[in-house]
């Protein structure tokens, strides 16, 4: 059937009618469609955040354990002073104490500049671990001068003292001279560890 | 709202149809007068909806067969039938009758037109000129198969007879198809006497047919549905008596109406109105009335589907809409209660956690900082343990005096070939972090030329530093090379023969966890 333009014209607004009520219908489904995807967005959060939540609450024995231990060697770190910024001058005293406790002849020591070692996430803030390479020269009277030096940095804290190298030597002064002469050099490389904890309250 | 036009022989009238309540609009007499008068009516209602319903006698049937054809083949050979048939073809049409099987199939055609269709011009003239949208035009008789199956014919041949205001109208239907339809006029007569008339009449079809063969002789008996005037059904079912040819079964015109959905007409209104509200309702695919007659109908027609395919439309996505709507509502649901639940679970887990050792930073920090301390404390080693150790071994080999001792927190060579002079090597943890002491000494006490014993003496030293397991000898430099791929040299019997001790070189390694 050939329309003419009259029944073309007639047809216009029929026509835009259908187009205006199936639009209306597309802009509707394409509307719902997208709040479904929204809603089904939050149910699989809210599902996963469930899970998060009830799995907590089952390790929250395990926790509490992990808690109480983990303090443990956190208050430690604390006490020791490796937890915090580096506090150099503290270490130059302690060189100098230990010095004039073990009575050791010679003992020479060089502090190299901060570097980071490794940054941890953690919430709310990372904890950021930093290392300062120790060189110490020190003449010994015998290797237990060595193990005095090494127990005595321990003790005085506000570093973890990790001996990466040591090394001892004779100084080629004969074991029978019967004067106090060092008979044995020692060089280590320590690095002095401390921790940052940006999460920690002031 | 659709307008009716009912045309008969004495009278035509204009019915309006709305929801199955027929209300008569208008009459006009079948002259000029008449004419003008309905030009006139149809200027005040242009662009209405007609049908147009015609209940005239003098109506022509007649069966042709043609080859079995589709489409444009088909109309042209029916046009051409309908041609050949009756002089003016503006109101006929072509009724399939089904298909015969033979040697070539054919199709059964029943011809159908008014015998004087000059005096319907002038009306159906006014229709079309005033722009009125014509669904259709119709016999009364094109109209009876759907009577008859409203009726409960489910099949077979039969009669539908009732009185219309033209008249007593008879129709034979065969198989839900029509095949002849007269028009008896009937005047006013007593309900006896018209109930006897419908039994002379139909007996004389019944006749009339089998003489022209279209209905078998030996056939079982045809059922005549009877529609009677209101009231008089008792009066007709006594009349109608069956018989061997004619199965009567009567019908109350009111009860008609009931079962087709007629839910008003004027009062005194004939059957006719039966035939008028299957006009509306159920109009047959065959009929009178041109295509170019039905232009305005059709454009209508495709303005109210466009419109109602456009509503449909939007109706299928809202259904949609809705259905996901309620997903969303349930999902809603479903999102609150499980915030619910996590949210009670949270305040339970903070209930406890109150109960917690206080801490000078969060779980995660603290968590962090012992663990990473923790790997570093593990990588890191202390020299005092190895250097005790070998200082234990020593006291058993006052032969050996070390020259110097090199402790360092390395990862150990894998899998290299022995050094020079080397005898024996111990394999480290692949890929582990070890502390590792380079141990140089020589052996006192022996003379250079005793290689052989020196030797042994610091494979025995190397030996004695392996019998704590937790310690490898990872290579041992021997003072003389007593490899093939080395050079073995010797000063025997010269003055350096009692010089300086030769120097060996054991590599001991501790892993770290």
């Amino acid at each position: 059937m050939n329309l003419s333009a009259r029944e073309v014209r007639q047809l216009a607004l029929p026509l835009a009618a259908f187009m205006v009520l199936l639009t209306a219908g597309a802009w509707l489904v394409f509307w719902v469609q997208d709040k479904s995807a929204a809603e089904a967005r939050l149910l699989a959060q809210a599902r996963l955040e469930r899970t998060q939540v009830k799995e907590r609450l089952m390790r929250i024995a395990e926790e509490e354990r992990e808690v109480k231990e983990k303090l443990k060697v956190y208050q430690q770190l604390k006490a020791l002073g490796i937890l915090g910024e580096e506090q150099r001058l503290e270490w130059a005293d302690a060189m100098s104490r230990i010095r004039s406790e073990l009575e050791l002849p010679d003992l020479r020591y060089r502090v190299e500049r901060q570097r980071p070692l490794a940054s941890v996430p953690g919430k709310p803030g990372t904890v950021d671990f930093y290392a300062s390479a120790m060189r110490v020269e020190l003449a010994l009277l015998h290797e237990g001068d060595l193990f005095g030096l090494l127990w005595a940095l321990r003790s005085s804290g506000k570093a973890y003292y990790a001996v990466r190298r040591c090394a001892i030597t004779r100084t080629g002064v004969a074991a029978a001279t019967p004067n106090l002469s060092p008979r044995l050099r020692a060089e280590c490389e320590i690095d002095l560890i401390t921790i940052v904890d940006h999460g920690a309250k002031a | 709202m659709k307008r009716l036009a009912y045309f008969t022989a004495d009278e035509h009238r204009v019915y309006a149809w709305s929801g199955g309540r027929l209300d008569l609009e208008a009459k006009f007499p079948v002259d000029e007068v008449g004419v003008a008068a309905f030009r006139e009516y149809l200027a005040g209602h242009r662009g209405a909806l007609f049908s147009v319903v015609v209940d005239l006698a003098g109506e022509d049937f007649h069966e042709e067969l043609i080859p079995y054809l589709r489409g444009n083949d088909r109309e042209q050979v029916i046009r051409r039938r309908l041609a050949q048939r009756y002089r003016d073809t503006r109101l006929a049409a072509a009724l399939s009758l089904g298909y015969v099987s033979g040697e070539r199939r054919n199709e059964r055609l029943l011809l159908t037109s008014f015998t004087n269709t000059q005096r319907l011009a002038p009306w159906l003239d006014a229709l079309i000129e005033s722009e009125a949208k014509m669904a259709g035009m119709f016999s009364v008789p094109l109209l009876a198969p759907a009577l008859a199956a409203r009726l409960g014919v489910k099949g077979g041949r039969c009669f539908v007879v009732n009185a219309n205001s033209a008249g007593l109208r008879q129709c034979y239907v065969d198989n839900g198809r029509l095949r002849f339809a007269r028009l008896e006029r009937a005047a006013d007569m007593t309900p006896e006497a018209f109930a006897a008339f419908v039994r002379s009449e139909t007996g004389r079809l019944a006749q009339y047919l089998s003489t022209l063969r279209v209905l078998p002789r030996d056939a079982p008996p045809v059922h005549v549905v009877v529609i009677a005037p209101p009231g008089q059904r008792a009066v007709f079912e006594q009349a109608l008596v069956s018989d061997a040819r004619l199965s009567f079964v009567t019908v109350d015109l009111a009860e008609a109406a009931q079962r087709l959905g007629v839910k008003s007409a004027p009062a005194g209104m004939g059957a006719e109105q039966l035939y008028l509200h299957l006009a509306v309702r159920r109009p047959p695919r065959e009929q009178f009335a041109r295509r170019e007659e039905r232009r305005g109908y059709f454009l209508w027609q495709l303005q109210r589907g466009l419109v109602a395919a456009g509503a449909l439309g939007l109706a299928a996505c809202t259904l949609y809409a809705g259905a996901a709507w309620l997903d969303i509502l349930s999902a809603r649901g479903e999102t609150a209660r499980v915030r619910t639940d996590s949210r009670a679970d949270q305040q339970q887990y903070e209930r406890l956690f109150s109960t917690f050792p206080v801490t000078q930073t969060t779980t995660e920090n603290m968590r962090a900082t012992v663990q990473e301390f923790t790997r570093i404390a593990q990588r890191s080693g202390s020299p005092e343990q190895t250097l005790r150790y070998v200082s234990r071994v020593l006291e058993d080999f006052p032969q050996i005096e070390i020259d110097s001792l090199l402790w360092s927190v390395d990862r150990p060579a894998e899998g290299g070939k022995p050094a020079a002079g080397g005898a024996t090597t111990a394999k480290p943890k692949p890929g582990a972090q070890a502390e590792v002491l380079e141990i140089q000494g020589r052996v006192t006490a022996m003379r250079r030329s005793e290689y052989r014993a020196i030797t042994a003496e610091v494979q025995r030293f190397a030996d004695a530093l392996r019998a704590d397991p937790s310690f490898q000898v990872q290579r041992t430099q021997l003072p003389f090379d007593v490899t093939s791929e080395g050079t073995l040299s010797g000063d025997i019997g010269t003055a350096s023969e009692g010089g300086e001790a030769p120097r060996f070189t054991i590599y001991l390694a501790r892993g770290l966890p």
